[in-house]
């Protein structure tokens, strides 16, 4: 892209300055200088409040009442936007288009999406007639490749999942031929597949249409799978610019080594936490082909019911001191899963055995006996706690349910729990509304630690923790594994951290068990399709094994409702074979530990194993 | 760590314990700082303190007819008004305080009682059914419709006419007729508190359904109803009056709100002090506890506003 360096950028930002608009307070964003050429994606990387929403404000001319421009220049296509009264006299939504990071609030739900985006569309440009509007809207939602767009056009809102709302905001952007568009961390509410998907479209429709992005993101390891150049933000200020590549590689100030120091690897070191069950081990919890099916009344209908199958056929054992991850993205059944290993609820086939007892023989008496046993760990730790409770309180609430320990005897156990984790004693008799989400997960640990047992199941536990306190906390697991002598069953949707946690990992797509492998195994000969394709989609800052352009999948999951016959992957695998439309495949052991659920590895149905010389039979990839 | 022990910590400990955990004193507090809670309290003090104390120390009786001392007219009306009887006497030559006072406490002791009633059984069913759910629900939720499809003064006709109306039939009849309120808004909330992630944490703990309800929804929830309940008193208090007013009340001689007023309107235009009395009696009751209880919602949301 050299050649369009010389020409005039697009956009060319000189020491912008923004901050509020009272006098003497610090400046949000001060003395940005930048430029962004034709055909080019620029990634802004800043972190969580670090002036991100601010700069797409201030750019697409929304800056709210209490911010004002205090200097510099924003020059778009050669002409300056700010007449010298801090205020731009770009009019937003014509030559620059902006998508947000929540196409949920961004479209009106009362009225089908078609209409709204014409709608849209007619504001900005009035000359254009309905009919004509329609049809380019029609001709841009076939574009970001929204399936059958003639009737996705009249569909609601609530009908188009996430990555597809995310779509239909493009096409909303496009509409009006903009010259640029602001990109304000539109992948990250999606799984990594879809955004992967949402990042290459981007990409293309760039090159197309010959549009400059701004892609504001809060993750290096995504601008770096799509943009050409980085600019690095350290409050408020350019900390680094440079090609994302050399950036990345030889980063220049101390502030972007330790970002980049900070993302999780998952190829560079082939170290993996080893499985230590010995031989004579028996399985802490055996899952043996549960299912679960929730009925869900078909709407319209008075007595017809639809059934969704969450969680179909998962079987699987979980050895001492083995931690198991259960990966997949969202609908694959991880919730379901929790809640019939937490006995919360029953499954509908199958059992679940804890210490060699399956639940569902257990009178109600010994199952609340069973449960000191196993103890759930949830994600969300401002909801998971209880309200208006002294945090010493909450974690003796346990011993009282089960009758342990009283008085004195309680509270040192209960300050035993507090130590262990990590919390001051002191905070024993507060109200946790100060602690901060890192100590709050704390909590929930030292609560699940004082009834002693012998399995953690964490359900997306860490997720919700920025990157340092993500660290503090597994190594606080990893510690209490060694003195207290747990077992973790991780259920996630994040690899990076299932990689260096637990030496077993099981992929679940569509209510199934797929693959379940050793660390090793997985992470560097992952077998199923959609294990590569999930592995080659994790935005990284490292050399992915995996080739997107080969392993990337096509629209979305089917919805768990009418499964149809045969593999369930069929419909977006790209080595899809005719066997696959026809028979399920069986989760089946290819080397010891591991066992994958492909017809691809099936010795009746291919005689050669090398997937790659498959000739795909699905549509032409990506 | 954000948080680093104190090199005291009994020091630090005290002090937010107790400002933190006694949420319904820093209620208290923020709503005596309104004048109108200041000012309601005021009354509704005087005026129960009165009724309780004025009927138990004074000579007059409330029920003893005195020919001679008829209509006389309240203090500085007309000519014959006497100190003996402040608000004047009615066609029977009784005390109108004493009678205004005794009916007051009758008012007031249905009108808490009944709203105690229909918070204790409202709540309770609107928390089983809101927990439950499914079957529980259903039928809880189709007794409380049939419930509410029955107007209050058909069901009072109906259980007053056929028994003697008495306290506690009153009592019942208003109780009956609402509870449903206060089931619905209970199952509501308790829906909503079901699916919060802490039930689900506990229950994986091992609690049961009961000590869930008790000791974590019931106490999330029924504050903040309780405090709309202040309001119903005043509600109920209008409701007993209404009873008596037309013959289902407490019965004579015990003299109500309903049955002076009722009684008196033949003398409204010669005696008009009699059926008035009772009227501003109940005005200044409804006025002081519609008072404070709008400064205690207004000052929970304050305080939970702000720090929850």
């Amino acid at each position: 892209m050299s050649d369009t360096r010389t020409r005039e950028p697009v956009l060319s930002v000189r020491s912008l300055t923004v901050g509020p608009t009272e006098p003497g307070s610090a400046a949000i964003l001060s003395d940005l200088s930048f430029d962004l050429h034709s055909h080019e994606i620029l990634g802004i990387f800043a972190e969580t409040g670090g002036g991100k929403s601010v700069l797409s404000r201030a750019l697409a001319n929304w800056l709210p009442p209490t911010l004002e421009f205090r200097g510099g220049d924003i020059r778009f296509k050669g002409k300056s936007t700010l007449d010298g009264t801090g205020h731009s006299m770009l009019r937003p939504g014509r030559e620059i288009a902006y998508i947000g990071s929540r196409p949920q609030s961004s479209l009106d739900p009362t009225i089908p999406v078609g209409p709204q985006l014409v709608e849209k569309l007619r504001a900005v440009r009035p000359e254009i007639s309905a009919a004509d509007a329609r049809k380019k809207i029609l001709k841009l939602l076939a574009e970001v490749r929204i399936p059958s767009p003639e009737e996705r056009f009249n569909e609601y809102p609530t009908k188009y999942s996430g990555g597809m709302m995310q779509r239909a905001m493009i096409v909303d952007a496009l509409s009006t031929d903009p010259a640029m568009i602001i990109a304000d961390n539109v992948t990250q509410p999606l799984d990594v597949t879809i955004a992967l998907q949402i990042v290459r479209l981007l990409q293309q429709l760039a090159r197309q249409h010959g549009l400059s992005v701004l892609f504001l993101s809060s993750s290096l390891s995504t601008l770096n799978q799509l943009a050409d150049r980085v600019v690095v933000l350290q409050n408020g200020r350019v900390a680094e610019i440079g090609e994302t590549q050399a950036l990345i590689n030889a980063p220049a100030t101390p502030y972007t080594r330790t970002i980049i120091y900070q993302i999780p690897r998952i190829w560079r070191s082939t170290a993996a936490p080893a499985v230590s069950t010995r031989s004579a081990d028996q399985p802490i919890m055996s899952v043996r082909d549960v299912k679960r099916t929730y009925y869900v009344r078909r709407p319209g209908h008075l007595n017809s019911y639809n059934s969704v199958q969450a969680v179909r056929s998962v079987t699987f054992d979980v050895m001492p001191r083995d931690n198991i991850g259960i990966v997949g993205e969202s609908g694959c059944g991880k919730s379901t899963l929790t809640r019939l290993l937490t006995a919360l609820e029953k499954p509908e086939q199958g059992e679940i055995l804890f210490n060699n007892r399956p639940f569902n023989q257990m009178p109600q008496k010994e199952l609340t006996a069973a449960r000191r046993g196993f103890q759930l760990l949830l994600q969300d730790p401002y909801n998971s706690l209880p309200p208006r409770m002294t945090v010493g309180r909450m974690i003796e609430e346990g011993m009282r349910i089960h009758g342990i320990g009283k008085g004195a005897g309680m509270r040192a156990r209960v300050e035993q729990a507090m130590t262990d984790v990590g919390l001051p004693t002191a905070i024993y008799n507060h109200l946790p509304n100060s602690l901060s989400t890192g100590d709050r997960q704390r909590i929930s640990v030292a609560r699940a630690l004082v009834l002693e047992p012998q399995l953690l199941i964490l359900d997306e536990t860490v997720s919700a923790l920025d990157q340092s306190e993500q660290n503090k906390l597994l190594a606080l697991f990893s510690r209490l594994q060694a003195e207290k002598n747990l077992t973790y069953i991780f259920i996630s949707h994040d690899l990076a951290m299932v990689r260096r946690v637990c030496s077993r990992i099981a992929v679940m797509y569509l209510g199934e068990l797929v693959e379940i492998a050793d660390n090793r195994n997985l992470f560097y000969s992952a077998r199923h399709p959609y294990t590569k394709a999930l592995l080659s989609a994790v935005p990284t800052v490292e050399d992915n094994p995996y080739d997107s352009a080969k392993l990337l999948l096509e629209g979305e999951p089917p919805s768990p409702i009418n499964i149809a016959p045969g593999c369930s992957f069929a419909s977006r695998c790209p080595f899809v074979m005719r066997v696959c439309r026809e028979k399920a495949p069986a989760l089946t052991a290819v080397t010891p530990g591991s066992a994958v659920a492909c017809h691809l590895y099936d010795p009746n149905e291919v005689p050669q194993p090398p997937p790659a010389d498959l000739r795909p039979e699905n549509a032409e990839l990506q | 760590m954000t948080i680093s022990p104190a090199a005291d910590p009994s020091v630090v400990l005290k002090a937010p314990a107790l400002r933190e955990r006694s949420v319904g004193y820093r209620i208290l507090a923020e709503a005596m700082r309104n004048t109108g809670f200041r000012v309601g309290l005021g009354i509704l003090l005087l005026i129960v303190l009165a009724s309780a104390i004025y009927p138990e120390v004074t000579s007059l009786s409330a029920t003893k007819i005195s020919v001679r001392e008829k209509f006389l007219p309240p203090i500085l009306f007309g000519e014959k008004w006497s100190f003996l009887h402040p608000l004047g006497t009615d066609q029977l030559g009784r005390d109108m305080l004493l009678r205004c006072l005794i009916g007051l406490r009758y008012s007031f002791f249905i009108g808490v009682t009944t709203v105690v009633l229909m918070f204790c059984v409202g709540c309770a069913l609107g928390l089983v059914a809101g927990y439950k759910g499914g079957w529980w629900d259903t039928i809880i939720m189709r007794i409380t419709d049939a419930q509410l499809s029955v107007p209050m003064i058909i069901l009072a006709i109906s259980i007053l006419g056929v028994s003697t109306p008495s306290v506690l039939t009153i009592i019942i009849v208003l109780g009956l007729s609402g509870w449903p309120l206060y089931a619905r808004v209970a199952r509501g909330l308790a829906i909503t508190e079901r699916s919060r992630e802490y039930v689900r944490g506990l229950r994986v703990l091992g609690a049961a359904d009961l000590r869930i309800m008790l000791l974590f929804i019931a106490p999330n929830i029924l504050p903040g109803i309780a405090f709309v309940a202040v309001l119903d008193v005043a509600r109920m208090m209008i409701f007993e009056a209404i009873l008596g007013f037309l013959g289902l009340g407490v019965q004579p001689p015990t003299p109500s709100f309903g049955t002076i007023i009722s009684d008196a309107r033949k003398y409204l235009i010669n005696a008009w002090w009699i059926a008035t009395m009772p009227g501003l009696f109940l005005t200044l009751v409804l006025v002081s506890i519609n008072l404070m209880g709008s400064a205690l919602e207004k000052a929970r949301n304050r305080i939970y506003g702000g720090a929850s």
